[in-house]
């Protein structure tokens, strides 16, 4: 058996990547090289806090393009929403929004889900990404590259 | 005998009842047995735990329902004096979206695709739940080879959430290595899922026939499975030598099998428990079927369980893939807009066992119950949590393998 760090330098996972994405605009010039990110959960149905995991696999490497996620609001320069917002989320969603420093974007993914309520009737600010149909890790990161500007 | 539901049913309370492999409803002024676990299910959209902790020095540390701890929508009520939890309770009303108001009055394909979404990582268990309680209520049975996709579904569906926990676990305990190296095989697995079913979640794969020319090549998903077990096999290998991880997961969050019994928790937490029970077992298709146990009662024993039914379920696979490759697959008639009565149905989900009991009439759906293995694990970790500490969070919550989304529909 190999030693644990020599099995992990010997395998390489990550993948050439190809953007591909629409309907998106650059957030601003500053976060060309550096984008930290923030996931909110406002009521989806996991898949998309599942694509969270997978988008941090080897496979997509997303430190490679300067993509980090934070664990808080204040540190973040774009919040994601993941899913439709239920009613008990709309304040904690808006809280959220409150806590993050200038300047900041909103990228909201609904996944196609079939509750909530409708995001636009909340009239978010900085809305630079609003994707209805469902994405998987791979798009999610394509509408990443497009806000950097890459 | 284990009660999975309290629910009203013609202005009387009823309850879902499984004594072993028989699923039932009673009236409860008929029934004379009292269940540890009936407050629990009474209450389960309002709060689940072991009740608020009063006294000098005590607070209560709010934990959600915006964390970067839980990506999951949902509270914590955690009462501690700073250092060792006293009790935990949990708010799950932050997730609650109604799907079973939504499903009553839909005809059943609509009612199928809100049942899949009560939950992705478990739309599989849930659509085979919900598809088996409307053949029980319409009598019918549906031709071999559908059944066995959906075992190879289901066990594709345990593979990734099992991927998904020790991944979770790993990453608490900043195995960096082995994190990175499970999310690859993580993803890897949601790969294969498309392929065979056209869908990373294996969301509308699921119908009372699934033709067996239509889903992905089935020596392509064989060859996948291998290599993800053979490659999980030596992750796991190394990750039980990593003495800095196990430490972080032996003798944490124990639940004795008597506490997991009372509470009616299912799954690996049980199977964790030395108690080998496991619906498949009920399942003729399943053969050779052993339920994989413990005996630790402990967060490392839940991972071990997960990891080893992760190379079993790669085993079903491989097995059903050889039976479908050689039997001929006949299609049933079966007209679903005439179906009238009750039905219960149940799949062994990654998490535990779900229970749908429903009513039918002319094919829409007039009542539906839904028992998700979610609310079980939640009180089974607030009660396990109390007398640890908070650094002990990450492994107990993340070991029993739950979410918000199953518990709070």
């Amino acid at each position: 058996m190999k030693s644990w760090a020599l099995f992990g330098i010997t395998r390489k996972l990550t993948e050439k990547f190809d953007k591909s994405d629409k309907d998106t605009k650059q957030l601003n010039r500053i976060f060309k090289n550096s984008l930290h990110i923030y996931p909110i959960d406002v009521g989806n149905s996991g898949d998309l806090n599942l694509e969270m995991m997978a988008l941090s696999a080897p496979q997509y490497n997303i430190h490679r393009f300067g993509i980090f996620f934070t664990d808080s609001p204040r540190h973040a320069d774009i919040l994601m929403v993941l899913g439709r917002p239920t009613k008990a989320m709309i304040e904690p969603l808006k809280e959220t929004i409150n806590q993050l420093p200038e300047p900041f974007g909103i990228v909201v993914f609904e996944n196609s889900q079939l509750t909530g309520i409708d995001i636009e009737t909340l009239k978010l600010p900085n809305v630079v990404a609003h994707i209805k149909e469902e994405v998987d890790a791979k798009r999610i990161l394509s509408v990443l590259l497009d806000i950097m500007g890459k | 005998m284990r009660l999975l539901g309290v629910f009203e049913k013609d202005s009387k309370e009823m309850l879902l009842l499984q004594d072993k492999n028989t699923f039932f409803i009673q009236d409860r002024d008929s029934i004379n047995e009292s269940f540890d676990n009936y407050e629990l299910l009474k209450n389960r959209d309002k709060y689940i735990g072991n009740g608020k902790t009063e006294g000098s020095g005590v607070f209560n540390f709010r934990y959600g329902p915006v964390t970067g701890g839980v990506s999951d929508a949902g509270v914590f009520n955690i009462y501690t004096h700073g250092e060792r939890i006293l009790s935990v309770n949990i708010d799950p009303s932050y997730k609650k979206r109604g799907i079973e108001k939504l499903i009553i009055g839909n005809d059943i394909q609509t009612s199928l695709m809100l049942s899949q979404s009560i939950c992705s990582n478990f739309a599989l268990s849930h659509s085979n739940a919900f598809l088996t309680a409307v053949e029980d209520a319409g009598n019918f049975s549906i031709d071999t080879t559908t059944k066995r996709i959906r075992i190879i579904a289901a066990e594709l569906e345990r593979i990734y959430n099992h991927l998904y926990v020790i991944a979770r676990l790993s990453k608490g305990a900043s195995q960096n290595v082995l994190t990175s190296h499970l999310e690859g095989l993580f993803e890897e697995s949601l790969r294969t899922n498309q392929i065979f079913s056209g869908s990373r979640f294996l969301k509308n794969l699921n119908g009372f026939f699934i033709d067996k020319n239509t889903i992905g090549s089935l020596n392509e998903i064989k060859n996948r499975t291998e290599k993800i077990k053979k490659d999980f096999k030596e992750l796991y290998s190394h990750s039980l030598e990593s003495w800095n991880f196990i430490d972080r997961i032996y003798n944490t969050a124990v639940l004795t099998g008597k506490h997991a019994l009372s509470i009616g928790v299912t799954g690996p937490t049980l199977r964790a428990c030395s108690i080998a029970e496991d619906s498949r077992t009920y399942n003729k298709l399943y053969e050779n079927f052993h339920p994989i146990t413990k005996d630790r009662c402990d967060a490392l024993s839940r991972m071990q369980v997960r990891a080893e039914e992760i190379m079993q379920s790669c085993e079903i696979i491989e097995q059903q893939i050889d039976k479908i490759s050689s039997e001929e697959q006949h299609k049933k008639d079966i007209d679903i807009s005439k179906i009238s009565g009750m039905g219960i149905g149940y799949c062994e989900s990654p998490t535990g066992l779900v229970a749908y009991f429903i009513e039918l009439k002319k094919g829409v759906v007039e009542n539906v119950y839904i028992s998700t293995p979610s609310v079980f694990g939640f009180k089974a970790f607030c009660d396990s949590f109390v007398g640890y500490i908070f650094t002990d969070f990450s492994f107990s919550y993340d070991s029993f393998g739950i979410n918000f989304a199953d518990c709070s529909r």
